[in-house]
């Protein structure tokens, strides 16, 4: 028996999640849209289609600031995970905001001819030669072909069908479409633009990005000198046996590049893939709850000793055999096919008596 | 034919055979390559989009599927060192890139004054 | 729960105690910031300048010569209260397209024009109404109407769509907005250069090709940027019209 697709595995944290992610992305159109012209007060006000494209325009930017911001800060501290938990949501709502603003300016700037408007975006300017003046509009065009695909394949069905590695590389493009929104800004608007708070809003956005995703990147690589193996021939050393945890877990970096998370769970040790089935989230970094390890990412489950998910789930990841040499505790860097029982290795020798 | 046509021709084709993969996928593929998806129907048309846009992918995977058992351990391989990378690599590139248009930024050359090089040659009529 | 684990979230299970106070904050930041930064974006758009439709005026219906600089102009010989006679109109059709087809066979003739007032200074365009509704020949001769040449100028500025930096678009100028400008100009509506400071009193001058010509589609790289060019000036009515000479173009540093 498996478990069945559904269009949306809905539940409390996700309406809630969506109710704040949409009350705030709500109150920025509403407040652009509908505060801000009497505010301004210009003698003859911004084209309404120019207005409404650049809120639209920039709450894109912003939404895709904010989401790029969660990766890193909750690899830096963990109490940002639950931001993580539906991202994908943000990121589809993301996508229909920043379709809007596609819509507003092909219906503006690039309508009214005797061409087709979308031919019209493509050819109207042809200065490619040129930084100054350069056609940006194609660098909001990859961007938001970059985001369909990504909003396409976000549901549960492409991780698995894809797998979850080639699925990651291809949402990995939120890099460069990323590079290439801030290409379509700073070739675009801010041309233009003489108020500066925008320009500090926009660079300050930015910078956070950019930022951030340094800092968890160097946290990340101290944390992989850390839990690398010493490269030896054969068994692993992970640690001695008094370091573990109950209920938490080691993980270890094997010489082949896997990374195994060694779990203690009531005395005995057992090992699987630190990669979740689901979006290869990092088991190890999980706990166990109610005898089942649980990823940190999205709440998916297993059991340690045989590496899988509790029916009616079929998730399974690969188990690793272990020893115990002395008070250290070493795993076999062959992993087992996922799915595979292991008998868990008693911490004591009462344990193993009992 | 322009080059502008010529490219939403492009994106024409490539969404019809799109549509084609979707309709064979979603009836035929799918319920062979997982079984979760067997019964399950409501969530298809949530796919047609996916299959629209990376339809060789979706052709490809489904391929390997029917062709034997794929090699379990690929699975289990997250791309974490792309983490490094993206570290270091973003940073860098959103200050060129916000740099190389910030001195792009033109100045209104307010202080240039019209010149007169030459008078008019004659006066027409 | 030791201090060394923070609360652990599991996306469908109640939210830990200890991460309730943490997400409501983070929530009631995450939508007030929000709040925050749709007002400092919005608020910090620029003036789009003054052009505007004269919608107020109404239609306007005048008479006057028709001239082919070669974009069709109308040297307006009887006029109303809003649009004086030896004013000089810049005609356009409706959208992004020029009105060619109807005005060239009347070149040099009496006319009768009407439509919508585009108003921006002293820059003035109509765009006219649909078929013989919008542009006519009248019975009568055609007055002579004085072209003045004023020399051989360097202007700095920027080269624009006439429609748009009149007030069809606010803004209607600008790198944000050159392919726009870019798409008026492919479909015929008169080019505008906007003089850093008045020549002979204008600020906006109608720019051609150097020998009379439609603008150069070389110059289309320039349109938007901040530019320095040389060319003939010569005055029709209230109107300057620019020959720019494409070889002497330069972007200003």
């Amino acid at each position: 028996m498996s478990v069945k697709y559904i269009p949306v595995q809905w539940n409390r944290n996700k309406w809630l999640y969506d109710a704040v992610m949409l009350a705030g992305v709500a109150l920025f159109l509403y407040i652009f849209l509908h505060v801000t012209p009497d505010v301004l007060g210009h003698a003859q006000p911004i084209n309404p289609q120019v207005h409404n494209a650049r809120a639209f325009g920039a709450c894109a930017f912003v939404m895709l600031t904010v989401i790029l911001c969660i990766g890193p800060l909750a690899r830096l501290d963990e109490r940002f995970l639950p931001l993580l938990y539906n991202r994908r949501h943000f990121g589809v709502m993301t996508v229909f905001v920043a379709i809007t603003h596609a819509s507003y300016i092909v219906d503006w700037y690039f309508a009214f001819s005797m061409s087709n408007k979308y031919e019209a975006l493509l050819f109207a300017n042809t200065s490619f030669g040129q930084l100054s003046g350069f056609p940006f509009e194609v660098f909001g065009i990859f961007s938001l072909v970059v985001l369909i695909i990504l909003a396409a394949t976000s549901h549960d069905f492409w991780m698995k069908f894809l797998s979850p590695p080639v699925w990651k590389r291809i949402h990995y493009l939120i890099y460069p479409a990323y590079l290439s929104v801030v290409a379509h800004v700073s070739l675009g608007i801010l041309q233009d633009q003489q108020h500066s708070a925008f320009t500090l809003l926009f660079i300050g956005g930015a910078a956070s990005v950019g930022v951030l995703h340094l800092l968890a990147a160097l946290k990340e690589r101290k944390r992989e000198h850390a839990v690398a193996a010493v490269a030896t021939e054969g068994w692993v050393d992970v640690a001695e046996r008094d370091a573990f945890e109950d209920g938490f877990a080691k993980i270890r970096l094997l010489p082949n590049g896997e990374r195994v998370a060694i779990y203690l769970q009531d005395g005995l040790f057992s090992a699987i893939s630190n990669a979740c089935a689901h979006q290869n989230g990092p088991l190890g970094e999980g706990k166990v709850i109610d005898c089942l390890v649980t990823c940190p990412w999205h709440g998916f489950q297993y059991d340690v000793r045989n590496g899988r998910s509790p029916a009616p789930f079929t998730e399974m990841v690969p188990t690793y055999n272990l020893r115990m040499a002395g008070n250290m505790v070493q795993v076999d860097p062959v992993a087992n096919p996922p799915g595979t029982p292991v008998p868990p290795l008693p911490a004591t020798q009462q344990e193993a008596m009992t | 034919m322009n080059e502008a046509e010529a490219i939403f021709l492009a994106v024409r084709i490539w969404g019809y055979i799109g549509a084609g993969v979707a309709l064979l996928f979603l009836t035929v593929g799918i319920d062979r390559v997982d079984e979760d998806a067997r019964g399950a129907y409501i969530f298809r048309p949530l796919l047609i989009p996916g299959i629209l846009v990376i339809w060789p992918l979706v052709l490809w995977r489904w391929y390997r599927y029917e062709t034997g058992p794929e090699n379990w351990s690929k699975r289990y391989d997250p791309p974490r060192k792309a983490h490094f990378a993206v570290g270091l690599i973003l940073p860098i590139a959103l200050a060129v890139i916000i740099a190389v248009g910030w001195a792009q930024r033109q100045t209104w050359p307010a202080d240039i004054a019209p010149v007169q090089l030459s008078q008019p040659a004659e006066v027409n009529q | 729960m030791s201090d060394k684990h923070p609360p652990f979230f599991v996306g469908y299970l109640p939210v830990p105690a200890g991460l309730r106070g943490w997400l409501l904050v983070a929530c009631a930041l995450f939508v007030a910031g929000l709040a925050a930064l749709g007002m400092a974006m919005g608020t910090s758009q620029d003036d789009p300048g003054p052009g505007a439709f004269r919608f107020d005026y109404g239609r306007q219906t005048v008479t006057g010569v028709i001239e082919l600089t070669p974009y069709p102009l109308v040297r307006v010989t009887k006029g109303n209260d809003r649009i004086l006679p030896g004013t000089t109109l810049m005609l356009s059709g409706q959208g992004k397209s020029n009105v060619d087809a109807r005005a060239i066979p009347l070149e040099g003739q009496l006319a009768q024009v009407s439509g919508i007032v585009l108003q921006r200074g002293t820059l003035n365009m109509l765009q006219l109404r649909g078929g013989r509704n919008g542009i006519s020949g009248v019975e009568g001769a055609a007055p002579a109407q004085e072209t003045k040449a004023l020399g051989r100028w360097q202007l700095a500025g920027e080269i624009c769509d006439g429609k748009c930096l009149a007030g069809a678009m606010r803004p209607g100028t600008g790198i944000a907005h050159k392919a726009c400008a870019n798409l008026c100009l492919i479909g015929g509506v008169p080019p505008v250069f906007v003089s850093t400071q008045p020549v002979d009193g204008s600020e906006f001058l109608l720019v051609t090709g150097p020998d009379g010509e439609e603008l150069p589609k070389t110059l289309y790289d320039y349109v938007g940027n901040f530019v320095s060019i040389e060319g003939e000036v010569e005055r029709r009515g209230d109107l300057l019209v620019f020959r720019a000479d494409p070889e002497t173009a330069g972007k200003v540093e």
